[in-house]
């Protein structure tokens, strides 16, 4: 049964992929700009741009580039279908090389981040539910209210004047590591990760030191939904009729929290999975803040230079993961609660 | 309420326990490296390429190339800023040089002994194969190509562009022998050598770069672009991660002799105001690219330094010749007069910038000019719109859409209130102004391509050629007398003559003279509405000296170095 959703869910998958990626060629397209006239700079005589014009191809009609884009050009291995996105026209790298190389970085802060979030959120939101009214419920009513009333870079902003620039207990928002520390042989592209492949514990540490501002700002701003989705998902289950028989059961307190807690936890999930894969893309002030060179930067940078191979290699990639994680989030769902598959 | 505290316990011990292993902050001084931090590090380096238009770019580039020749010193202004003396020339990987007249060929005997980051000797070979490489027009933005064609050398000229059998290298370049090359120009250009010290035409490694060829890249582009530009400058590249980090270390084999600063970081952070607080709290030496206001205030720390010159950055109101009303001269000089010049110096640039009184850099010789000389002010500007037709701006409404003044979005910061305060003195005088930020790739389309922007703020124009001719080649000349990037749509034929004649002028003076009296014309007509120089600055440690102001506005790291 669970097989057969997965595969539904997996062919609805690619019918919003294939879709997607004809509206991402042609919709870039037709934003009001020539990435040409970028590229020709102070040499913009007819002749400079006719030539730029044909070693971008975009002097091909565009259902030929857009053949090019799935197929490559000629034979030269290139094109969607054979897994390339293309060489990007900034700087000439292969975009799937890019992507590679920034994709990690942003997973890994926003995996660091939601661990710590959903570490703190999840508990204290069950202990709000289970005291309703108490002083951890008020206290989590306050910070969820704090934590959600300014957006997540004004708080790095914040984060970053209080704790390096007054206290001075916080690294600069210098990215992932010390400008002068060599990193780590690149494996993963996850620093932390790749540092300890290397054995290089002083470099796992200082990854994390150097982080430990832009993942400190962005769980403190994630577990507010967390623990408000938990708590009341949490306080509902624990008026459910079971958790009443529980209760004249004489089960203890903790054993009717982790029960609650179970029964509350696919919506949570469904919210932990949606700000998941908004965050790959949506990380991109926190980035931009704490120097971080991730996907979102990439993205930002691709986007106003009108660099569309990197424009749709960016766009796809991120959609491709968001339909994964909304696709692991309905199996999770099937297995939590086997009435979602049917 | 156990369980909050033990996580409360938890997360402090984790802070404390981290802060106990951070590093402690870097003395760079000690290690003899260098961190710049930069709104972004080198894209590309190959100066062909679609990078070669970024001047973080063009800054990676010129720390890894040498040109043949470059301008000699010319002394230092009064915060000890190196200048350079843009009438004189020095070897660099040229020992000398010479010019035989007749027959328009310069032959130049190049230094002996030189090695590049990979340890070949610099000879004749690979000056050919850079002159050969740029002629091939195999990047996206031939760059190489442009400015020898700027600077006449035989046929690097248009029809390059057009036609595939003339992209090869002929007699114009050739070895004399291993040290020893000549390069032939098809018509008298005292362009030649300026173009020569820009950040193209900087001599390749070709036996490095010919093993990175392959059949469909016979000239290295990605290589070049992706991994190093291999040369014979003072840097070599040691690390390249691009959109973070690009990491330089001091060439040991370098000519001029081994850089003082042995390792360079160029360390992106693309925020201005994290700049400031990392430089301010001493993690990094230098950076560039502040607001006016950011510079101001680091002066106020004693370990900092903030030191500029007034180089070659200006902005200026563009004002499109094909978009009524702004083809009538009163109309533009009713802006001009209008444009509340003091309130722009004093608070858009917070007085790090001067009034801008030409269409040249006043760092440039033939920079002098008399553009703001005449009578200014409302009431001049009101005058102005009525001689034109317009009195109290009436009739100005039907150009609705001209009156859009564009400016890219990304500059917000600096030109946003900038367009505010001319937009309200426009007002004042009856223009119904609209501002219209637009990104700046789209910015850039309609500027050179298109040449369609009506009405725009422009601050990014600098001639990278140090001559006041080249600026009226790029800007001014009418397209059919072969303008480069005339995107205001100017045609003048007495401007055409002039040029025509001055380009080919052998005689410094009389073609000083000449493009004297262009400057006049272009002034008359209010082809530019030159507003402001504004300075180009740095910020660094106290201790770190040697800064030197080039046209590029790139930092040369082998010039820099701690005060004992």
């Amino acid at each position: 049964m669970i097989w057969r959703f997965t595969l539904r869910r997996l062919a609805v998958g690619l019918v919003q992929l294939s879709v997607l990626i004809v509206a991402v060629f042609f919709l870039i397209r037709l934003l009001p700009a020539d990435p040409v006239a970028r590229f020709v700079g102070m040499n913009a005589s007819p002749e400079a741009y006719a030539l730029a014009e044909q070693s971008l191809g975009l002097d091909l009609p565009v259902t030929r580039q857009f053949e090019a884009f799935l197929f490559g050009e000629g034979n030269d291995g290139g094109g969607l279908f054979r897994g390339e996105l293309g060489t990007s026209w900034v700087t000439g790298s292969s975009v799937n090389q890019e992507i590679r190389q920034y994709l990690p970085v942003t997973l890994e802060l926003i995996t660091l981040s939601f661990l710590i979030a959903v570490g703190l959120g999840v508990p204290i939101g069950v202990l709000g539910a289970v005291n309703p009214g108490g002083a951890a419920d008020k206290g989590t009513l306050v910070y969820g209210l704090f934590a959600g009333s300014q957006p997540e870079f004004s708080w790095g902003i914040i984060f970053i004047f209080v704790f390096f620039v007054v206290l001075g207990i916080a690294p600069g928002p210098l990215g992932r590591l010390s400008p002068l520390t060599d990193p780590p042989d690149f494996v993963t592209g996850a620093i932390t990760i790749d540092a300890l492949l290397a054995g290089r514990v002083d470099i796992f540490l200082e990854a994390l030191w150097y982080l430990s501002l832009p993942i400190l700002t962005l769980s403190f701003v994630l577990s507010g939904p967390i623990i408000k989705m938990v708590r009341e998902n949490v306080a509902q289950t624990m008026n459910a009729d079971f958790m009443f028989y529980g209760q004249a059961a004489g089960l203890p307190r903790g054993v009717l929290a982790r029960d609650a807690l179970r029964a509350a936890f696919a919506p949570a999930l469904t919210l932990i999975g949606i700000l998941f894969g908004f965050m790959i893309g949506g990380a991109v002030l926190i980035e931009s803040i704490f120097s971080i060179s991730g996907l979102g930067q990439y993205a930002i940078r691709s986007i106003l230079a009108f660099d569309y191979p990197a424009i749709q290699g960016v766009v796809l990639t991120i959609s491709a993961l968001t339909l994964l994680i909304y696709l692991a989030i309905d199996v999770c769902q099937a297995l939590l609660d086997p009435r979602v598959s049917v | 309420m156990r369980l909050t505290l033990a996580y409360d316990r938890c997360v402090i011990f984790m802070a404390f326990a981290l802060a106990a292993c951070g590093p402690s902050q870097p003395n760079d001084a000690e290690s003899n490296s260098l961190i710049y931090i930069t709104n972004d590090v080198p894209a590309g380096l190959d100066y062909d390429g679609a990078a070669s238009t970024v001047p973080n770019s063009q800054e990676g580039i010129v720390n890894l190339m040498d040109p043949l020749i470059d301008y000699a010193p010319g002394g230092a202004n009064e915060e000890g800023v190196g200048l350079l003396n843009f009438t004189s020339f020095e070897g660099r990987l040229a020992e000398s040089w010479s010019f035989d007249d007749a027959t328009l060929t310069w032959t130049f005997n190049l230094r002996r002994g030189v090695l590049s980051c990979a340890g070949n000797e610099l000879t004749a070979d690979d000056v050919v194969y850079t002159f050969a490489r740029a002629k091939s027009v195999s990047g996206p933005a031939p760059t190489g190509w442009f400015l020898a064609s700027v600077a006449s050398v035989e046929s690097f000229d248009a029809t390059v562009l057009a036609d595939e059998n003339k992209r090869s290298l002929g007699s114009e370049v050739t070895k004399v022998d291993d040290y020893t090359v000549q390069i032939r120009q098809s018509t008298h250009n005292q362009l030649f050598l300026p173009a020569l010290t820009t950040f193209a035409i900087r001599i390749f490694d070709s036996v490095e770069a010919k093993k990175h060829a392959t059949e469909s890249d016979p000239w290295s582009h990605d290589y070049i672009n992706n991994v190093t530009a291999p040369a014979f400058g003072p840097y070599c590249v040691e690390r390249w991660d691009k959109g973070n980090e690009f990491v330089l270390r001091a060439n040991p084999n370098y000519y001029r002799g081994a850089p003082n600063v042995e390792r360079v970081v160029f360390k992106r952070v693309p925020q201005s105001s994290n700049r400031f607080i990392i430089l301010r709290m001493e993690q990094a030496d230098i950076t560039k690219g502040l607001t006016p206001r950011e510079f101001i205030k680091l002066k106020e720390y004693d370990q900092l330094q903030v030191v500029g010159v007034t180089g070659n950055e200006s902005l200026f109101v563009h004002m499109n010749f094909d978009s009524p009303p702004f083809d009538q001269v009163k109309v533009r000089q009713a802006v001009a007069a209008a444009l509340p010049y003091s309130w722009i110096i004093k608070n858009g640039y917070i007085g790090q910038a001067q009034i801008w009184n030409g269409l040249v850099p006043s760092s440039y010789p033939g920079g002098k000019s008399t553009f703001h000389d005449s009578p200014e002010g409302l009431d001049v500007a009101r005058r102005k719109l009525v001689e034109a037709g317009y009195p109290d701006g009436r009739g100005l409404e039907v150009y609705e859409d001209a009156l859009r003044l564009s400016y890219p979005i990304e500059k917000e910061a600096t030109l946003g209130p900038i367009a505010t305060a001319v937009r309200t003195a426009l007002r004042d005088i009856g223009m119904p102004v609209e501002l219209d930020p637009i990104p700046l790739t789209q910015y850039g389309d309609r500027q050179l391509v298109k040449k369609d922007l009506p009405f725009a703020l422009n601050d990014q124009e600098k001639p990278i050629v140090v001559d006041a001719g080249y600026a009226v080649q790029l800007f001014f000349v009418s397209s059919e007398a072969g303008a480069v990037n005339n995107m205001i749509n100017y045609r003048n034929p007495r401007v055409d003559d002039l040029w025509t004649e001055a380009r080919a002028e052998r005689d410094t003076e009389r073609r000083y003279n000449l493009v004297t009296e262009i400057y006049q014309h272009l002034s008359n007509d209010v082809v530019w509405l030159p507003v402001v120089e504004y300075r180009t600055q740095w910020a660094a440690r106290q201790g770190l000296q040697g800064f030197i102001w080039y046209p590029d506005n790139g930092i040369r790291f082998a010039d820099l170095s701690y005060a004992q």
